[in-house]
């Protein structure tokens, strides 16, 4: 067994075409071979031909004059197209996403649905309805007069947009098809090495739907090594591109940044951690302590808590006697999960070993249960320096809840608070300490339609506002 | 004396070998045996003094060592040594630190009084008193490792290293001038280290060279830890800031004196014996002003000699560099002695003729899988890749067993060089670099927010 490890680590392993979408069009090719850790496999992909990827600002994006009705309509087709997966695409790109073992298959089985059923006519139109305010601004040019006289005809006109998708969510993929479609710009998508399928499969299935229609030849979807300057260096340019629609931190953005200039913005959707806030209501009868812990739960172990809504750091108003109750419970509640979502993966040992100290210091902490990815609660005085993972729950102890404002910062995300009422009296304190969304205990996964993300309006970001300036209205 | 020399035990006779005429030569499977025996030794005495090792041993169900893949559960992540929340360090809650402290140390450290404890310096001052002499550095996470040790570790660092020295080819002869490149963070265990060697290679009355620059003190590295937590908090003001950019400004000048002194120091030497020790780095740096300021093999004794450790450090040198340094500082391969090795052991591995790092008898060489859970057992012949772990019988204050973040190719058979002791490639890499580095993910923390202090 070991000696089989040990020549696998020297031997290759067979790799897995991952074939692009350039404008509306399948690229088979096996090219260039590309190494995943996070899929633990290699995967070939075909050469980039960097001129495909770009169209001249002389020539209108394939959407530019089509009406957002009909954009509508060929995603919601494309989402049914996705439900028969009649070439099994999809089916395979989860085979292939599922073998990384970071989720589990029924979970991004699940991802997938709830993908196709985003494609929803009327929750779309809603949604830009509520990021832009008035929709026609995407079709029209939109006459406006001011207090002074002046007419205006402004339009939310289509950009050209570049997206580095993270690789943790079908959701992500299928939600920038659709906002980037509903813009109708012009979109290259660049996948990230722990998923370079999911994107090609979804696109896939618009080809099913209608192999020339305008939404397929306005999008590609390509995977090179983020920070391959032979095609960062080439491509980020305001000649082709007005944003970079990018996600995450750390060296994904950084290499980014360092092509941005004028005519070239960023859109960033900046790395987010999550937390609770848990009043002393929660200590009212054991019913509710029951009830809290529940849904304190679900929000830090959905997804196996890869995503950025999942909460990572709980604030417990109470003594360290009742925090230990909650603690006990959430430990028990994130336990129960496993037999409908699985476990998710054991913590890294530089990790497990830490939370193992924390165990021998026992005045100072408290541990319930093992880093094995079923569930591990760790109480501690202040939040833990390790960013939480793999169903993890930091809890720690406050007098009240305002206390743990101190804690807030920018890269904090969602705020799940019980009692929901309390919701009230901690929203500005949570937004002036840089929060962005604040729920209900247990509602961390939950979306109104259309709603800001990460303190901004999506859509709104990604068009060009242009306006055509037309004098004074005459007077007669 | 100390645990390690008092037992009459396998523990002892191996690390004894360090005074053997050439104890690289010990085959593998002569020594397995032994090494695990030692090993049982180490575990039966010390699961009861260290927590963390009782916690291991339990989790593992390890209640004896008797081959290999019973060792893998009871080593250490190389984090264990910084497992410690940095908000204590930062509101110097000593006697916190101190508790968790105990938890990876041998010797128990007791509740001390804590009056007058200025910062971290002072309290590792304290914690000498008590015969626990901690090291820290800064990681690459930025965060201090902090790792006890004993009078014992210190002494036989240093007497290792010189041992190591002349089987890497080098006869100490009090004959040359010591010339110390770049800083070295004051540590006890970096002090301790280099005694021996400089004793032994310094000629009478010459004294070795050092760059005047101010220490990279440990109280230093902790500010900026502090720093860094504040900026990350929210509550760093932009003067503080400011303050920060102004003192690392400083410290880059600091290293950039260094060199040139460094260089001053080797061109007024340059009629003795020299024996030069540094980092890769600043050692290519060295040479380069050293050769612009027109002197180069030719103006240096044929005799000198070199002794380095560790890898390139993410320092950008060009391919050929080590013929740079040589032909500018008149080395040769059979002149200078590299070692490969982790500050949380006490013994470095040490490159013979054929290139190849060689393990002291003392010092099991684990390879493991990426995730470092899973033994590699070790082959009769050929080379198999990994990541290295290791167990240090020598060491006394901690536990001996730690892996590394170092993917290293290793083998079990006889060297090319003569020696048939297990050795390790020349080409050691870091995981850490080898990241694929385009994993995007929509959770993270405020780390990312924070600019320029690492």
């Amino acid at each position: 067994m070991n000696q089989v490890t040990a020549l696998d680590a020297v031997k290759p392993r067979a790799a897995t075409p991952a074939p692009f979408f350039i404008r509306g069009r399948m690229v088979e090719g096996t090219e260039v071979r590309h190494k995943s850790r996070d899929l633990g496999v290699d995967f070939v992909t075909p050469k980039i031909d960097l001129d495909a990827l770009i169209a001249p600002r002389t020539e209108p994006g394939p959407l530019f004059d089509v009406r957002l009705e009909e954009i509508l309509d060929f995603l919601v087709e494309t989402g049914q197209a996705m439900k028969r997966d009649k070439d099994g695409y999809l089916r395979e790109a989860v085979n292939r996403i599922s073998a990384t073992n970071v989720l589990p298959r029924v979970m991004i089985d699940s991802q997938v649905r709830m993908a196709a059923d985003y494609l929803n006519k009327r929750r779309l139109l809603e949604y830009a309805e509520r990021n832009l305010g008035n929709v026609k601004l995407l079709d029209e040019w939109v006459p406006n007069v001011d207090s002074t006289g002046r007419r205006s005809f402004t339009r939310a006109f289509p950009p050209r947009l570049i997206h580095v998708l993270p690789g943790n969510s079908p959701m992500v993929s299928v939600q920038s098809i659709a906002l980037g479609s509903m813009v109708k710009a012009v979109n290259l998508f660049k996948m990230g090495s722990s998923d370079p399928f999911m994107a090609v499969a979804i696109l896939r299935a618009m080809l099913d739907v209608d192999p020339n229609h305008p939404v397929p030849r306005s999008i590609s979807a390509v995977y090179w090594r983020g920070g391959d300057e032979a095609v960062e260096r080439a491509i980020y340019r305001p000649q082709y591109f007005d944003k970079i629609v990018a996600w995450g931190g750390g060296d994904a953005i950084t290499n980014v940044i360092k092509y941005l200039m004028p005519g070239l913005q960023l859109v960033s959707f900046d790395p987010k951690t999550s937390i609770s806030m848990i009043g002393s209501e929660a200590f009212d009868s054991d019913e509710i302590l029951d009830e809290v812990a529940t849904r304190a739960a679900q929000d830090v172990g959905m997804s196996n808590q890869e995503a950025c809504v999942c909460s990572r750091v709980l604030f417990v108003e109470g003594d360290r006697k009742q925090v230990d109750r909650f603690c006990e419970r959430l430990h028990r509640k994130l336990v129960a999960q496993n037999a409908v979502s699985g476990k998710a993966p054991p913590l890294p040992r530089d990790l497990a070993e830490e939370v193992e100290t924390f165990r021998m210091m026992d005045d100072d902490f408290g541990v319930w249960g093992i880093g094995d990815g079923s569930g591990l609660v760790v109480r501690s005085d202040e939040p833990v320096d390790f960013h939480p993972i793999n169903k993890t729950a930091n809890v720690v102890p406050v007098k009240t809840l305002k206390s743990a404002l101190k804690y807030v910062n920018v890269a904090t995300q969602t705020v799940g608070v019980y009692p929901p009422a309390r919701q009230v009296e901690l929203r500005d304190g949570l937004a002036g300490g840089g929060a962005q969304r604040v729920v209900r205990l247990g509602d961390a996964g939950g979306q109104s339609i259309g709603a800001p993300h990460d303190a901004m309006y999506i859509m709104h970001r990604f068009v060009h506002w242009i306006v055509h300036e037309d004098g004074f209205v005459s007077k007669a | 004396m100390n645990t390690a020399m008092t037992l009459d035990s396998q523990v002892r006779q191996l690390v004894s070998l360090v005074d053997a005429e050439n104890p690289f030569d010990m085959a593998f499977s002569e020594v397995l045996p032994r090494q695990l025996e030692a090993i049982n030794e180490r575990f039966q005495d010390r699961v009861h003094k260290i927590k963390l090792l009782k916690n291991r041993a339990e989790t593992g169900a390890i209640t004896q060592v008797r081959r290999m893949a019973d060792v893998v559960p009871l080593l250490f992540a190389h984090t264990a040594y910084k497992s410690y929340p940095e908000g204590w360090l930062v509101e110097q809650k000593w006697d916190r630190l101190g508790r968790w402290l105990d938890t990876v140390s041998t010797n128990r450290v007791a509740p001390m009084s804590l009056d007058g404890i200025q910062g971290l310096d002072d309290w590792l001052g304290r914690l000498g008193e008590q015969g626990h002499y901690v090291s820290c550095s800064s990681g690459t996470t930025g965060k201090c490792a902090m790792m006890n040790a004993t009078q014992v570790d210190l002494d036989f660092a240093g007497h290792a290293l010189l041992r190591g020295l002349v089987f890497g080819g080098l006869a100490p002869n009090h004959d040359r001038r010591m010339i110390s490149l770049g800083q070295v963070a004051s540590t006890p265990r970096n002090r301790a280290t280099g005694r021996p060697m400089t004793e032994a290679l310094s000629a009478p009355g010459v004294e070795p060279f050092y760059p005047q620059v101010p220490p990279i003190t440990i109280g230093g590295i902790t500010e900026m830890v502090t720093l860094r937590k504040k900026m990350s908090d929210g509550t760093a003001k932009p003067g503080e800031v400011a303050r920060y950019e102004a003192e690392a400004a400083a410290r880059a000048k600091a290293i950039e004196s260094a060199v040139q002194q460094a260089a001053d120091a080797l061109i007024e030497s340059r009629h003795m014996k020299l024996h030069i020790t540094g980092m890769l780095g600043p050692m290519y740096q060295v040479a380069e002003l050293v050769r612009s300021k027109g002197y180069s093999a030719k103006d240096f004794s044929p005799e000198n000699s070199a002794f380095w450790s560790g890898g390139l450090k993410r320092a950008v040198l060009p391919p050929d560099y080590r013929k740079f340094i040589f032909e500018t500082l008149n080395l040769t391969t059979e002149r200078i002695c590299q070692a490969y090795g982790m500050q949380e052991i006490s013994t470095t591995a040490i490159r013979c003729k054929a290139g190849r790092y060689h393990m002291a008898p003392w010092v099991m060489l684990l390879l493991l899988d990426e995730s470092g859970d899973h033994l590699i057992e070790p082959t009769a012949s050929g080379e198999l890749e990994g990541r290295a772990a290791f167990f240090d019988l020598s060491l006394d204050g901690r536990w001996g067993g730690v892996i590394s973040g170092d993917k290293i190719r290793a083998t079990w058979e006889p060297c090319a060089c003569g020696n048939r002791s297990p050795s390790v490639g020349e080409d050691v890499q870091r995981y850490a670099d080898l990241a694929s580095g385009d994993k995007i993910a929509c959770a993270g923390t405020i780390d990312a927010y924070v600019r320029g202090v690492t």
